[in-house]
């Protein structure tokens, strides 16, 4: 498969590579259990290239951003169509990378356990899909 | 963004690597939503202080945050927490676990460490911070509160965005927040008006489900004019908690009462009906015979204390006995000088300080509960939480009971 770019805005800068976890809209504070990075549906959001096109909730979201760090569990990065200052908050006082601007095609095309690689000036790569 | 020298300074950790992270919060948040600059606060006021909201993450975050050395640069008070500090018993049908009070005592400690005062309460305007602070209308601050936000702007004409408990944390450290929103004088000038026909000034409950209604209704950016007659202090007090609860309103400026000029840029008039009001209050009605009868939220005023103490003295006394009264800790002291205080303890009102029944245990223990209130916003989280909840004005509540 060939490799599909894409731009994004760094927020917090950093970059990271490893597999996708898609999710549509997250609460981080109530959906997220910051003892072990799994979310509400199942998925896990720890050692994961975090797709999360939109958040919402409770300001309380922040802090559950940080304990993921604090606990081990956190996502590499977070990929976003627009950041809002719950997510940036935590994120930069946990030092997670952070990206937003994602074009709505990026979320139509990623899967669940593609291989994503981001680079701190905002260019996100599909590399490929899950390895079997 | 342009960062002044001194910004520079602060953002390269020449003041620590707290005041650097919290500045650098700043930076990115305002970035994110296209301000161009920073401006100085006087005051911040930090939201999200109880344990049984923050959690174990939160109580993590302020307890590290206080470890690499984070200290407030400005006046900074904090929002209620799970019980009275003094009294930990004066919550009704609440036994606190041992978890909860080393939990909570943990989150004050780090707050205290960073210099916050610990005047605990969600009604910062009514104590003597501004007066000391040197608050004046146009003044900037960070507010976490919804319902204070509302209130600083719709009513003192002190500007804050609604920041959020985190973020009023970072800015009360880096002393600054992003000039947008409420901070600049064109966002404050209302698009949209509404005018409410009405036979009648609207007391405390009224004013609540009105901004009820009009949060539902505004879509507009900019902050709603409104032509309403609000009846005193408590009907801009619960006004204001209910278009910050309901919705997400930072302002809504009130003729007659919000400092300053409108600025002349409305396009659009609603006229409402008081018919539409008075159905959704009956909706709203108790339909119950209260267990509680809940004045406070948020924190009471002077005004609610004295109008509750004569409603309770025409009442029998199972009325008084029901009744929880929670307050900030400052006006309780101004109650106790007027007497006010053991009046109502006398008709066996209970006084809870630096808490209330929504951040409380309370919350949580009490479903199935009957809680009447003069409160939107109570009657707004309290319901969520499987609380039975029935609004009614001061004057209303002791007639509810037997």
């Amino acid at each position: 498969m060939e490799v599909l770019r894409f731009r994004s805005r760094p927020i917090v800068g950093g970059e990271a590579e490893g597999p996708a976890v898609v999710i549509g809209s997250l609460s981080f504070y109530g959906e997220v259990d910051p003892e072990t990075g799994a979310t509400s549906s199942g998925k896990s959001l720890a050692g994961k290239v975090a797709v999360i096109r939109r958040s919402r909730g409770s300001t309380v979201g922040s802090y559950v951003i940080y304990a993921l760090k604090e606990n081990g569990v956190a996502p590499l990065a977070i990929l976003m169509e627009k950041a809002e200052p719950i997510v940036i908050a935590g994120c930069v006082l946990a030092g997670i990378p952070l990206y937003d601007g994602l074009p709505p095609e990026f979320f139509e095309r990623v899967r669940d356990g593609d291989r994503l690689r981001v680079y701190s000036d905002g260019l996100v790569e599909i590399l490929g899909p899950r390895k079997p | 963004m342009y960062l002044t020298r001194e910004e520079e300074r602060i953002l390269a950790g020449e003041e620590g690597e707290a005041k650097a992270k919290a500045l650098e919060v700043i930076v990115k948040v305002g970035e994110a939503v296209g301000a161009e600059r920073l401006i100085p606060i006087k005051h911040a006021h930090v939201s999200g202080a109880s344990y049984m909201t923050i959690g174990d993450a939160g109580l993590r975050f302020l307890s590290r945050l206080a470890e690499i050395g984070a200290r407030f640069s400005v006046p900074t008070t904090v929002n209620p927490v799970s019980y009275d500090v003094e009294d930990p018993s004066a919550l009704p049908m609440v036994r606190l676990s041992p978890r909860v009070v080393k939990a909570q005592s943990e989150i004050l400690r780090a707050l205290e460490a960073m210099g916050a005062e610990l005047i605990l309460t969600c009604t910062p305007y009514y104590t003597e911070v501004p007066r000391r602070v040197g608050l004046r209308e146009g003044d900037s601050v960070a507010w976490g509160e919804s319902s204070a936000v509302a209130y600083a702007n719709s009513v003192l004409g002190i500007h804050t965005n609604r920041e959020g408990g985190p973020l009023a944390l970072m800015a009360g450290i880096a002393g600054r927040t992003y000039f947008y929103g409420a901070h600049d004088p064109e966002w404050r000038k209302p698009r949209v008006a509404y005018r409410l026909e009405t036979p009648k000034v609207l007391d405390e409950t009224e004013a609540g489900v009105l901004g009820e209604v009009i949060a539902a209704q505004h879509r507009d950016e900019h902050p709603p004019l409104l032509d309403a007659p609000l009846g005193g202090e408590a009907a801009l007090k619960e006004f204001s908690a209910a278009v910050g609860s309901a919705g997400s309103l930072a302002m809504v400026h009130i003729t007659g009462v919000t400092p300053g000029d409108p600025g002349g840029a409305v396009e659009e008039v609603v006229t409402m009906d008081y018919g539409d009001l008075a159905r959704r209050m009956e909706e709203l009605a108790p339909g119950f015979e209260p267990d509680i009868l809940y004045v406070g939220c948020p924190h009471a005023s002077i005004e609610e204390l004295r109008r509750l103490y004569r409603a309770l003295s025409n009442a029998g006394e199972r009325a008084g006995r029901r009744t929880v009264v929670s307050v900030s800790r400052s006006l309780y002291l101004q109650a106790l000088r007027e007497g006010l205080v053991e009046r109502l303890r006398g008709l066996g009102v209970r006084f809870v300080r630096d808490s209330c029944l929504i951040v409380s245990p309370f919350s949580s223990s009490a479903r199935g509960v009957g809680v009447a209130t003069n409160s939107y916003k109570a009657y707004f989280y309290l319901s969520r939480k499987g609380v039975k909840v029935g609004l009614a004005p001061i004057e209303a509540l002791p007639k509810l009971v037997s």
